[in-house]
């Protein structure tokens, strides 16, 4: 940041804060929008206003380069906006728009940098600005149709004049029959008395399913009366089989459609409706006062992509959720506020230190033995207070996985275009929630995954697919649910499987193999993809197949709390299971004492606790000792040994153990005493001892207990991997 | 806290001179420029930590903060004394790590001079190492220790 003026720093924070955000806005319509392949003048707006306020504030800040990318962006689609061109390739404009966000985003990243130097644009501005130039030239009126910008033009122009448009309902007698013929008879009769006439649907002469449309909905006549619109009123009720008309007031029909979800599919209608008349009227809409053009765009005109032709009402499913997500978003928007996470951090922690206060004086030394039947009453309304601020302050903390799933779009939409492989990417559970440190950790290695399932899960040929009975196009799952204080999240695919002999050749050559190949069962197979220095896809490509991707993404799940594990089935699919804690912070744990240490075992890995007798014990010939517990074997692990500290009593027998669970394996800990069970804080270790690796050694944080006692949380998946 | 950030201190420190806390370890002169230190306690029940290097001694709680401790006579690897009432932990702060460090005894503040500030020894052994200026004053030689030295390596 040392290229900004003293007294900006604390700005700086705020524009990269904003601009970080505005993009992520900025890439979900994109991605919302490109789906569909339509943008609507919301959506545009939208882009425009994003634009708009980046290039102010990189401008206030000096940032000449990325104030001039997002000019460009802004003229660009200032034009798609007030001019309404044709868009050819809608295409060109999406990855346009999609290079600029990403060149704005990495710019974004560099100031963060201590050595920043402004990027060069202009390239990309020249692409921008010669797109612009196609988009002037193309803006001339365009027949019907193709595309979303087609419609612009016209719909621009009737809403300057649909002032003196009618618009009338019509409803036939529900058993009346051909519809589509009577309307095709009133539309001949007062046809003559009309200046300008449409009516919806327009195509009740060719299409026979047009008869459903008029039953459900009615049947939309637009007419510019030439003498009294009372006549034709008039007429239309007098038509045969015409059970009943209403008029709409063109400008209420915002209103009016809102009343149910086929507002939209109305919306849809009304914009075709308009073609009628663009030849006639274009020349006029040049000449429109801005104004009028304004009022287009606030309200919800959807320019469609999709071909004219395509009349029917039902519209596909995902549009109408996409203008229901979207109305949800902009109302959840109100009642959000934005916070530093560090205050929220700051405030877990003065909560966590407010439990451990609380355990601290309700079981203080002092109380022993005094009868104080007001104090305790007291004493367990805090503690019932207490209980809940913790609860609220965890779930402030909790975001759902939707944000990072989300991400995932944009990543499948890349590698889409670079591996030309067709993927379709589908969403389960992105609902559910995460604490806020967790979801920070989780986006690289989903990336990962889903780089990884998507190069060398799904086949190369879809032939392949289709020989085995799949459909030709794969897809890959992220799915997540709650599981036991755990959320487990899955990357699925349903591609290849992974190669168990081509596993065990390429971990042989790479000298990664500790025992005989026939020992390893598929599960430990699977499991080597993810040691480093691993790859078996045979060339090494943009987006996986270095070899450090999945070793990379075990250790940023592990430095979380996580787990990662594999399954696969030829033929069939992968999946990487990946379980995170729910919280960091405040975890149920069970204290046991071994020599002068406490530690606490979190209580989710703890199956049970028990004295051990002689039975129960077993020693192999090399003399590791195993216990016995209901006809399984499971091995001991001395944590006194384990840490090298001095134990109360190297007696077996007098100890305790405690049966815990981790990674899938199991195993017995060898404890002097079990101390009791509380809810701790976590607090991560200090850098200064991570970088002794204490997290290899199975020391996963620690926490402070009531009387201001540090205990060590273990990590029971490492230990037991470990010994 | 990075490597320039810390060279760029000890630059400004040569050329102003600045205030620095005495302290004594094995009967020996040290002393840490006041800027890197955020308190001085009592020595405090410490939590052993498994598995690390033989000079740190563990955590302790500070006011609900885990910081780890070094003592310091094992850094120099000097031979420990048992802790008594004048044993101080010095709590230093460079960047995000803090650190307590267990000194002997804790003496006074001084204010130190560019010019009484002498070069580095030139043979850096172990037990100089740490070891980042002399300086020289009021007749007593003290010995500034390089705290990052001390803690980061």
């Amino acid at each position: 940041m040392a290229s900004f003026e003293a007294g900006m720093e604390g700005m700086v924070e705020v524009f990269i804060y904003e601009s970080t955000t505005l993009l992520e806005q900025l890439e979900q319509i994109l991605m919302r929008t490109e789906s569909n392949n339509s943008f609507d003048d919301e959506d545009i707006n939208e882009i425009f206003r994003i634009m708009h306020t980046i290039k102010g504030s990189s401008a206030m800040m000096g940032l000449s380069n990325m104030s001039a990318l997002a000019h460009s962006m802004e003229d660009m689609f200032f034009i798609i906006r007030e001019e309404k061109p044709y868009i050819i390739s809608i295409q060109n404009l999406y990855d346009l728009v999609f290079t600029a966000s990403d060149l704005l985003k990495a710019e974004v990243e560099m100031i963060q940098e201590d050595n920043y130097t402004p990027t060069d644009f202009s390239e990309h501005i020249g692409k921008i600005k010669a797109f612009v130039a196609i988009l002037k030239d193309g803006s001339v009126t365009e027949p019907e149709q193709t595309a979303a910008s087609s419609e612009d033009n016209s719909v621009t122009e009737p809403i300057a004049d649909d002032s003196d448009m009618i618009a009338v309902r019509v409803f036939f007698d529900d058993d009346c029959e051909m519809e589509n013929l009577r309307s095709l008879l009133l539309i001949k009769k007062i046809k003559e008395d009309c200046l300008k006439l449409e009516y919806e649907p327009s195509d009740i002469e060719t299409n026979a399913d047009s008869i459903k449309t008029i039953i459900d909905n009615g049947f939309l006549i637009k007419f510019k009366p030439i003498n009294d619109e009372k006549y034709i009123l008039k007429t239309i009720e007098d038509s045969v089989g015409v059970k009943s008309y209403e008029v709409i007031e063109h400008n209420n029909n915002n209103a009016e459609n809102a009343e149910a979800l086929p507002g939209f599919i109305d919306l849809e209608s009304n914009t075709e409706s308009y073609t009628g008349l663009t030849d006639a009227e274009s020349s006029e809409s040049a000449d429109e006062p801005l104004q009028a053009k304004t009022d287009t765009t606030e309200q919800t005109k959807p320019i469609t992509n999709d071909s004219s032709e395509n009349l029917e009402l039902p519209k596909s499913a995902e549009q109408i959720n996409n203008l229901l997500a979207k109305s949800q978003g902009s109302k959840g928007k109100q009642n959000l506020i934005t916070v530093n996470l560090n205050k929220l951090d700051q405030l877990l922690d003065m909560v966590g230190e407010i439990v451990i206060t609380e355990a601290m004086v309700t079981s203080s030394a002092d109380l022993k033995g005094l009868k104080l039947d007001n104090f305790n009453k007291s004493a367990r309304q805090l503690r019932k207070l207490t209980d809940e601020l913790q609860d609220i302050v965890m779930s402030i903390r909790m975001v759902p996985l939707s944000g990072v799933f989300n991400k995932m779009t944009r990543v499948v939409r890349d590698m889409k275009v670079k591996l030309n492989k067709d993927v379709n990417l589908v969403f389960e559970g992105e609902e559910t929630e995460v604490d806020k440190g967790v979801i920070d950790n989780l986006n690289d290695p989903l990336m990962h995954m889903v780089r990884n399932s998507m190069d060398h899960g799904i086949e190369d040929d879809p032939q392949e697919r289709i020989k085995l009975g799949k459909p030709e196009k794969g897809t890959v799952t992220l799915s997540a649910y709650n599981a036991s204080g755990e959320v487990i999240i899955v990357v699925a695919d349903d591609g290849a499987g992974i190669n168990t002999k081509k596993v065990l050749e390429k971990a042989k050559r790479n000298g990664l193999l500790t025992k005989p190949e026939s020992e390893y069962t598929d599960k430990e197979i699977f499991n080597m993809i993810m040691l480093p220095g691993f790859s078996t896809n045979e060339e090494v490509t943009e987006f996986s197949g270095r070899g450090v991707g999945m070793d990379v993404v075990r250790q940023n799940i592990e430095k979380i709390g996580g787990s990662v594990s594999v399954e696969s089935k030829q033929g069939v699919g992968t999946s990487f299971i990946i379980k995170i804690p729910l919280s960091l912070a405040i975890v149920g744990g069970i204290e046991i004492s071994v020599g002068p240490s406490i530690f606490t075992i979190p209580i989710n890995s703890v199956k049970e606790s028990f004295k051990l007798n002689q039975k129960q014990l077993i020693r192999d010939m090399s003399g590791k000792e195993m216990v016995m517990i209901r006809g399984k074997c499971y091995p001991l692990i001395r944590l006194y040994e384990f840490y090298d500290l001095t134990p109360k009593s190297t007696d077996v027998f007098d100890g305790m153990v405690i049966l815990v669970e981790g990674g899938g394996k199991q195993a017995c800990l060898l404890a002097d005493e079990l101390i009791g069970e509380q809810q701790v804080v976590v607090k991560p270790f200090s850098p200064l001892l991570n970088r002794y690796n204490v997290k290899q050694n199975g020391m996963a944080g620690c926490t402070i207990l009531g009387d201001g006692s540090i205990t060590i949380i273990l990590d029971i998946n490492n230990i037991i991997q470990e010994q | 806290m990075n490597e320039d950030l810390y060279n760029e201190l000890v630059a400004q420190f040569n050329a102003e001179g600045g205030e620095i806390l005495m302290f004594t370890v094995d009967r020996m002169l040290y002393g840490i420029e006041i800027h890197y230190i955020t308190e001085i306690i009592g020595i405090q029940p410490i939590t052993i930590i498994p598995k690390v290097p033989s000079f740190i001694k563990g955590v302790i709680n500070i006011r609900g903060k885990v910081v780890p401790v070094i003592n310091v006579r094992a850094r120099f690897g000097i031979p420990e004394v048992p802790y008594d009432d004048r044993t101080c932990i010095i709590v230093v702060e460079l960047g995000e790590i803090v650190v307590g460090l267990i000194v002997d005894r804790v003496r006074e503040v001084i204010t130190v001079k560019p010019n009484e500030i002498c070069s580095t020894p030139g043979n850096q052994n172990k037990s100089n190492q740490f070891i980042r200026s002399i300086i020289e004053s009021n007749d007593e030689i003290k010995l500034l220790l390089d705290v990052r030295k001390l803690v980061m390596e």
